[in-house]
């Protein structure tokens, strides 16, 4: 290909384009569909994945005292919490920190706490569990373990939301995964067809071209850039139909959101993926349709 | 140049060329000539490698055909250029482009491919109808394309299958002269036709095809023989 080489492909692929323009833009609106679902898929993914890090970066035990607890008895838990393994700090919160803490996380829903009277929170211990020691079970016996002390009220670990935020990003995961292989398979199957149409409304040059000495690759080259520009193209296009809706969301959702852990769109690796991703899934197509045309 | 040594091509178990042998030397001019169904294309697409032999040996420049892989042929084809009946023009392209055509394939540098393209029209005598596209052209015109577009990548061989077929007498004498200058050059030219009255003027090697074999080849041609059929001693020997 000296001479001509990449810019002969691109241009041709242009033409192709333009050629069966009706049918090409019915290509990138479906794929834009398919990549739309698994675009939204992964931003749930990415935000549940910050989500669970974040959780893990924050895991605590709180060790809630009974009214009346003594010195004596908060010393040795305080003794005994931090000489427990995976303990990283233990805080003491007294129940009017714990109030204001309440309240400043409340910020802007003061009405929630009107009418609270007394302070109902308890005097509590706070310990900040290390990620690495901090599996399920043992949280769990450590909770048991000193639910079962003197002047202990309650053990809490965050137990639920842990589990629901786990249960629920492994959905998302293989769901998503799923999901993805079989939009994947559509987006294939879509671009092998538009290739097919464009290879057979330029059967006459194909034979042509064979005849005077074209080389495979020569042929199916624009062909292979034509699909694959047209999945770049409706990935592209997916992506800014999800940035839209992200900038177009509500504010007061996107503060709500953000209280409980952010919400962040796609980074900018993970955009490149999905339109690399989208064009080399054309490319797959073309390969496909071009093959079978060519054999 | 090219060398046939009994050469068989079946179509469904029918033989469509049969125990063809020949040779072909370098700068030749050779009608290949018979009825409808004589072989004559099949023969030609089988030298193109369009059509594989079943049976017997090809030689084209010293090379083996029968032991040429797919991805060998089009480096083969860029060496022979062809001419069909229907000219096989891109009608929406250009004449200009057509004949560009045959040196992108080639992966000719950007700045020979005007060059050439004009050098070769001006021999056919249409530089001047360059940017019009194939149906604005008469059919003498039209296969005037075609011949430049076979001879711009100066092959070594030129093959043309009924090249005439279509046209008028007039335009169909235009394009043997164009064969006959352009084999003055050098280029080995092998014609399939039933145009006797050309054969007959022209005073070149012919070869006679029936039923698929070889029934004559030699250099003065015989009148077209509807009822009789002389069988070369030749026929399957070489």
């Amino acid at each position: 290909m000296k001479g001509y080489g990449f810019l002969y492909f691109i241009t041709e692929a242009f033409h192709g384009l333009r050629a069966n323009r009706l049918v090409n833009l019915l290509a990138v609106g479906t794929i834009s569909m398919a990549m739309l679902i698994v675009g939204f898929f992964l931003l749930v993914f990415i935000n549940l994945h910050s989500a669970v890090n974040a959780l893990g970066d924050r895991l605590e035990i709180s060790v809630y005292l009974k009214e009346g607890v003594t010195a004596r008895e908060k010393d040795f838990l305080r003794d005994r919490l931090n000489a427990e393994p995976g303990v990283k700090r233990v805080t003491y919160l007294a129940k009017a920190d714990a109030l204001a803490l309440f309240q400043k996380q409340l910020t802007g829903q003061e009405k929630l706490l009107e009418g609270l009277g007394e302070n109902p929170l308890p005097d509590s211990y706070e310990a900040a569990v290390d990620r690495q020691a901090a599996a399920p079970d043992r949280l769990e016996a450590m909770a048991k373990k000193f639910a079962a002390y003197p002047g202990v009220e309650d053990v809490s670990y965050g137990k639920e939301g842990a589990q629901v935020l786990s249960g629920l990003y492994e959905a998302v995961l293989y769901g998503g995964v799923a999901l993805s292989v079989l939009l994947g398979v559509s987006v294939v199957f879509i671009i092998s067809n538009s290739v097919r149409l464009a290879l057979y409304s330029r059967g006459q040059e194909i034979e042509l071209m064979q005849w005077i000495g074209a080389t495979r690759g020569f042929i199916q080259g624009p062909f292979l850039i034509e699909g694959m520009m047209l999945a770049m193209l409706g990935s592209a296009l997916s992506v800014g139909v999800i940035a839209a809706l992200y900038f177009a969301l509500p504010q007061e959702l996107v503060l709500i959101l953000s209280r409980a852990g952010g919400l962040d769109f796609l980074p900018p690796s993970v955009v490149a993926c999905m339109i690399i991703g989208g064009g080399l899934l054309g490319l797959s197509g073309a390969l496909v349709s071009v093959a079978q045309f060519l054999e | 140049m090219i060398q046939l040594f009994r050469v068989t091509k079946y179509y469904e178990g029918v033989p469509a060329v049969r125990e063809v042998s020949f040779s072909v030397g370098k700068g030749e001019f050779v009608f290949v000539t018979g009825a409808s169904g004589a072989g004559k294309t099949t023969l030609l697409k089988i030298l193109f490698c369009a059509e594989h032999a079943d049976e017997g040996q090809i030689l084209i420049q010293g090379m083996n055909t029968f032991r040429l892989g797919t991805k060998s042929i089009p480096y083969l084809r860029r060496n022979m250029g062809f001419v069909f009946q229907d000219y096989k023009l891109l009608p929406h392209k250009t004449v200009f482009e057509n004949i560009a055509l045959a040196l992108k394939v080639v992966g000719a540098p950007y700045g020979d491919i005007e060059r050439r393209s004009y050098q070769v029209l001006k021999k056919v005598g249409l530089e001047a109808k360059r940017h019009l596209t194939p149906p604005k052209l008469s059919g003498g015109e039209q296969q005037r394309v075609a011949v430049a577009r076979a001879l711009v990548n100066e092959p070594l061989v030129l093959l043309a299958d009924e090249p005439t077929g279509n046209l008028d007498p007039q335009s169909g004498q235009d394009i043997f002269r164009l064969f006959r200058d352009i084999n003055l050059k050098g280029t080995t030219v092998v014609v399939a036709t039933h145009d006797w009255e050309t054969v007959n003027k022209m005073q070149r090697r012919i070869i006679r095809m029936e039923r698929g074999r070889v029934t004559d080849d030699g250099k003065l041609p015989s009148p077209p023989a509807h009822t009789t059929v002389r069988t070369s001693a030749r026929d399957g020997e070489r």
